[in-house]
């Protein structure tokens, strides 16, 4: 394998968290509220691991994560479980890819409980879809530490600036123009 | 033989009053619409048509919005504990390596004795191991169900 001595792994006791053991079905019944409670955490993770690309260095923000989506989870469980249940049992048996758009009875149910016992509101259509701007408060990664392709020292100089820089006599000057 | 050549015959000839004539005049089928109708039906069906496609195909526009937006709301917590699973996965990998080739001399882990396979990078670099490299110490069993999973799923 590639992975050799020098590359530093996490221990496994640094990556054991409680990890979100639940179906998809539910997953997807609460994914709304999963990325509007944990927005800022989510895009803190993705854009660490985007930057980086390196799954190692954000092993902290995604614990973070993992524990946001537990929490939003837990509240569920406490205040709006009966709802929550049938509408994610709705969507695990009306489909067969989970469609959130067989189930809209069963969903106002379970947002109008959010929006009484918590005070969430459902982000309107495509949310996550759109566009966002995330403001972060981590540093910019460093740049490329070296500039790998080597400079020639007989590399073929360029124009200089000053070159007039006539038009193409004959309307082009692809190959086949002969000019 | 001679008798039975006796009999009197009967000639075959047509009915009394001769055959009837032969219908060879074209009959054609009824016109129910003339050539303008038709053109004129065809561009009618096909303007409500794709009145009813374009009307379909903005719902399931929207519904695919609807699926990525919350596909999309959990993937980080889904990327997150796959990170996990896989950094145990690959110290697992190494250590599984390293007992198995203990015995050979002058083998290093990740090398081929010695000599690294990435040798540009910087040594703490973490290059993802492709498949066959991720799945070489483990059970055959789950190489098949991870390597045909569009078979099974």
């Amino acid at each position: 394998m590639v992975i050799t001595n020098d590359v530093k792994l996490p221990e496994f006791a640094e990556l054991e968290v409680q990890e979100v053991n639940l179906p998809t079905s539910i997953l997807m019944a609460a994914s709304s509220y999963i990325g509007k409670q944990c927005e800022c955490v989510n895009n803190e993770f993705m854009l660490c691991r985007f930057e980086s690309n390196d799954p190692r260095t954000c092993v902290d923000l995604g614990k973070k994560v993992t524990s946001c989506t537990l929490s939003l989870f837990q509240n569920i469980k406490k205040n709006c479980l009966e709802e929550f249940v049938q509408y994610a049992n709705c969507i695990d048996k009306s489909s067969g890819d989970f469609s959130l758009s067989k189930c809209r009875n069963t969903q106002r149910i379970f947002d109008c409980c959010m929006q009484e016992k918590l005070d969430m509101e459902r982000p309107d259509f495509g949310y996550f879809c759109r566009t966002r701007v995330h403001s972060s408060t981590s540093a910019s990664p460093p740049p490329e530490p070296c500039p790998c392709k080597p400079k020639y020292p007989d590399a073929t100089p360029s124009l200089p600036d000053d070159h007039p820089r006539t038009p193409a006599r004959y309307g082009g000057r692809a190959y086949w123009f002969m000019e | 033989m001679a008798e039975a050549c006796q009999v009197a015959r009967k000639q075959d000839l047509p009915p009394p009053g001769g055959y009837k004539p032969i219908p060879y005049k074209r009959l054609p089928a009824k016109q129910l619409f003339s050539g303008y109708t038709m053109f004129a039906g065809f561009l009618g069906i096909t303007a409500v048509s794709s009145y009813l496609y374009y009307l379909t195909s903005k719902k399931i526009t929207k519904q695919e919005i609807e699926m990525r937006s919350a596909k999309m709301a959990i993937y980080p917590m889904l990327l997150a504990e796959r990170d996990r699973e896989f950094l145990k996965q690959l110290r697992k990998n190494r250590d599984a390596e390293a007992e198995l080739m203990r015995d050979v001399p002058g083998w290093e882990v990740g090398t081929y004795y010695g000599e690294r396979v990435y040798k540009n990078l910087p040594p703490d670099t973490l290059v993802q191991p492709i498949f066959h490299e991720y799945y070489a110490h483990c059970n055959p069993t789950d190489w098949f169900q991870r390597a045909y999973i569009k078979l099974r799923s």
